[in-house]
């Protein structure tokens, strides 16, 4: 194995809302959101480590804030054993030029008055590398190492197709000659034509040039395409990482899994796949769930100990929850729903939300147990309801956060290997709740 | 199976500044009643403005400049036959030859349009239900009089597609209607309906927007329904849930859907039939089958060869070398539009090609489905327009009329 070029540790970055002068002056707490929430890899020299995740996971702050275009909250950053966070003058400066970052559109933030040959020379420029013939003699190398020609280096960024762009950006990143190139998201505003250009071109330049890179997409065929090891980001966090044919072929973490069976296959048999969807949304980055981040959707959530219910019982009695829990269900407008405003009639209320939420049979003694929380529901009593149900069916997800082991392919869920600390800690979570009486929980 | 809609020789041209655009060129298919049409292509390819055209709502500087689009629908013919004989085939009626105000009473209750971006379909100002309820309430009056449709949420896309006029009042919405978007939102797998109903645009996600567009989108009961990239800003696990949500409702409400893409997994998915776009043509079409197991084209070969698989990765992809062309009218060859990029070009192709059937509804717009590949005919370079990759074509830069809608430009996150 490979030392690591890049260690990442325990890197966080929080932004925070409601710190203006006048929040502080109303009392208004600043609220955290939890962009990149604790995250620690290895990039090892000469790979390609691909990060993957939905919008908002974080995998764009964490690309910045690695190359300390942010400034983290919290943990660091070692590149070839410098401290990242902590350089200044010309440390900092060498940091600047061993390594890169291309976004998804390098022009968004360049001037549009530059030409193709000023936009890849800037960084020599700014580092003062050589004369200005040097420079431009470079550009036409460049230019024409990534497939251009060197005579379109006197032309404007909007006299070149998405393609050419991203291509000049590349040209751009690869100006200084650096060992590590970040690249965000590099060509998913590409038609697929083209993007299959790119990223061969990537693949040529780096098998070239010894490059090492961090690839950050959200299209997980074109990551696995790309990447020797993969890590999986859900809400700031990394939940799984490892070899790419591991996590392809072998996925451990059931966001993972989920990812994966989402992608729709460019095949005729894709018809007749089966896809177990998962339900709702990603959760804000401002209230991420506790426990575990994925609990509010993963499709394998652990019962309780008391408990052995059919996992679509458990799953429809957890969306339930939800629903009480976030004030989803208008009782007022649920009493009219049934043609009863004057109240009288509980258990006509009871039998319609009970009918309309659950589809299985679930056991009687569970049953029982939500129909008494929607009794206290009828009564206006969401508190009681939401009591009740978490009672009987709060998950050691809920509880307990997993981690991320160190090792080869580690998953941070409490169904795969966890740490001493993890394990104890849903042990004694374990001992210190008991199985309370089903149906009963506010008699 | 019957037809619901023959589109034959459509052309859609914008007159630009920059000259006349060819978006859509002389493009025929065929939508089966209640079946999947995908129509892919990439940027600039004209498959958004095909949607639009289906639905007559291309605007100026925009125009259908010719072409037919039949329609099934015995009632419509019935009505319109005394009149316009010569519009009438059957039980099919050639939109093109209707009025406009005709053709506007038309949506809504046959073809309805779902987009890309939900935020704009809606008025962040109104409810989710309202909106809803007011596309069910001008659905149920416009079918009584077409003229009496009038609207809040005009302007804001599928609103203003359904709607197109001005509301004289709040107190548009029945109790009915209202009833009936609750309903609604319930269909496309809104939990607590009636709760959401009463919540604002902007209090919803990104899926569940895009779930409450398809159900006013449906509010019409349409026959047909155009999604244009319906997926294409959602998440990945999202998509899954609006591709399954879609594939239920065509089969229980027995619709037909275009659907409009860039992502051949999305094709794959959903669709019956399939029709491969590229430069303002079709230049293939079959069953799923056909298509993607059996290209003839060779750009339908080059897209399916560009897409890493994610069961198999190869190691090397295979792109098609050089860009799109441009649509300009004035640009555009004399020959295959596809001659300068395609690894095929013979002698042959220096003329325009027509549409050659390959098999029983499997067409490709390429010499290839007639004879052989023979390297003794081929073109050489030269006779060819700019270098192959990627390369410097002097409009390599410009875009297309639907280019804004067609790449996934979702993407940052955070
Ligand atoms: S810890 Fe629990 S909720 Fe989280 S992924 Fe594992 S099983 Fe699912
Ligand atoms: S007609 Fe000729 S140039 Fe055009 S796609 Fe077919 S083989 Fe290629």
């Amino acid at each position: 194995m490979t030392d690591p070029l890049v260690t990442v540790d325990g890197l966080e970055k929080y932004y925070y809302e409601n710190d203006t002068l006048l929040d502080r002056l109303t009392g208004a707490e600043p609220e955290a959101v939890r962009a990149v929430d604790g995250v620690s890899f290895d990039v090892r020299e000469g790979e390609t480590l691909g990060v993957v995740g939905e919008s908002g996971c974080g995998k764009s702050t964490l690309a910045e804030t690695l190359m300390r275009l942010r400034e983290p909250t919290g943990g660091s950053v070692t590149f070839d054993g410098d401290p990242v966070f902590e350089l200044a003058g010309d440390d900092m400066d060498a940091f600047r030029r061993r390594a890169q970052v291309m976004f998804q559109d390098p022009f968004s933030s360049l001037d549009p008055r530059m030409t193709a040959g000023e936009i890849i020379t800037e960084p020599l420029a700014i580092h003062g590398v050589g004369t200005g013939a040097e420079r431009r003699e470079r550009a036409e190398t460049l230019l024409e190492e990534v497939g251009l020609s060197a005579e379109q280096i006197d032309r404007y960024p909007h006299e070149f197709s998405g393609g050419q762009r991203q291509r000049i950006g590349f040209a751009r990143a690869l100006a200084i000659d650096p060992e590590f190139i970040v690249l965000d998201e590099p060509v998913s505003a590409l038609d697929v034509s083209v993007q299959a250009q790119v990223l061969n071109l990537l693949a040529d330049m780096q098998a070239e040039r010894d490059l090492t890179y961090l690839f950050i997409a959200h299209d997980l065929s074109v990551v696995r395409h790309i990447s020797d090891r993969v890590a999986v980001m859900y809400l700031g966090e990394i939940v799984e990482i490892g070899p790419t044919e591991e996590i392809f072929e072998n996925p451990q973490h059931p966001y993972t899994k989920a990812l994966l069976e989402s992608v729709p296959r460019a095949d005729t048999d894709e018809r007749d796949r089966t896809v177990e969807t998962i339900r709702g949304d990603v959760p804000s980055p401002r209230n991420p769930p506790s426990g575990c981040s994925f609990r509010t959707r993963c499709p394998e959530l652990i019962q309780p100990p008391w408990l052995d219910l059919p996992q679509a019982a458990f799953r429809e009695i957890g969306e339930f929850r939800t629903r009480i829990e976030n004030g989803d269900i208008d009782v007022d407008l649920r009493w009219e729903g049934v043609g009863d405003p004057d109240r009288e009639d509980r258990a006509a209320f009871v039998d319609s939300l009970y009918e309309e939420a659950f589809d299985t049979g679930l056991p009687a003694e569970e049953e029982e147990t939500v129909r008494e929380a929607i009794r206290a529901l009828a009564d206006g009593d969401r508190e009681t309801a939401a009591a009740t149900l978490r009672e009987r069916y709060r998950s050691p997800c809920e509880a307990i956060d997993p981690a991320l082991p160190a090792g080869d392919h580690p998953s941070a869920c409490l169904l795969n290997e966890q740490p001493e600390d993890v394990e104890t800690a849903r042990e004694e979570w374990e001992a210190d709740h008991d199985a309370p009486k089903a149906g009963a929980a506010s008699e | 199976m019957t037809d619901l809609l023959r589109v034959r020789d459509l052309s859609t041209r914008f007159f630009t500044e920059e000259g006349q655009i060819n978006a859509v060129e002389n493009v025929s298919f065929t939508v089966e009643a209640g079946s999947v049409l995908g129509v892919v292509g990439e940027s600039g390819s004209g498959k958004s403005v095909t949607g639009l055209s289906l639905i007559d709502l291309v605007e100026s500087p925009g125009k259908i400049t010719s072409g037919e689009i039949w329609y099934n629908n015995a009632d419509l013919a019935e009505r319109v036959e005394g009149d316009q004989p010569e519009a009438v085939d059957g039980d099919f009626v050639d939109l093109r030859r209707l009025s406009a105000a005709e053709r506007r009473s038309l949506r809504g209750s046959a073809f309805s349009m779902i987009f890309q971006d939900p935020m704009s379909s809606f008025n962040p100002s109104i409810t989710v239900g309202e909106q809803i309820a007011e596309a069910a309430e001008v659905q149920r009056r416009a079918s009584a009089n077409p003229r009496s449709t009038r609207s809040r949420t005009q302007g804001y896309g599928l609103g203003k597609m359904l709607l197109d006029g001005v509301l004289p009042d709040r107190s548009y919405t029945s109790e009915e209607s209202w009833d009936r978007a609750v309903e609604l939102l319930e269909r496309v797998g809104i939990p607590d309906p009636a709760e959401r109903a009463e919540e604002y645009p902007h209090q919803f996600s990104g899926g569940m927007l895009q779930r409450a567009m398809i159900a006013q989108a449906l509010a019409g009961d349409p026959d047909l329904l155009v999604a244009d990239e319906p997926t294409t800003a959602l998440d990945v696990t999202i998509q899954a849930q609006i591709l399954d949500l879609l594939a239920d409702l065509q089969e229980t409400m027995e619709m037909s859907v275009v659907l409009i893409t860039h992502n051949l997994g999305v094709i794959a998915r959903v669709a019956d039939r399939v029709s491969v776009m590229y430069a303002g043509e079709v230049v293939e079409r079959g069953t799923l089958r056909d298509v993607f197991d059996d290209p003839v084209h060779p750009y339908t070969k080059g897209l399916l060869g560009s897409v890493p698989d994610i069961d198999q990765p190869g190691e090397r992809l295979e792109p098609i070398p050089g860009n799109v062309p441009d649509l300009v009218d004035a640009n555009m060859p004399d020959r295959c539009y596809f001659a300068d990029r395609c690894p095929k070009a013979m002698t042959d192709c220096l003329t325009r090609p027509p549409e050659y059937e390959v098999s029983d509804g499997h067409r490709a717009r390429c010499v290839l489905a007639e004879r052989e590949y023979s390297e003794a005919d081929a073109v050489p370079d030269e006779r060819l327009a700019g270098p192959t990759d990627d390369g410097a074509g002097p409009n390599d830069g410009s875009r297309a009329p639907d280019e804004s809608t067609a790449p996934d430009a979702e993407v940052s996150d955070d």
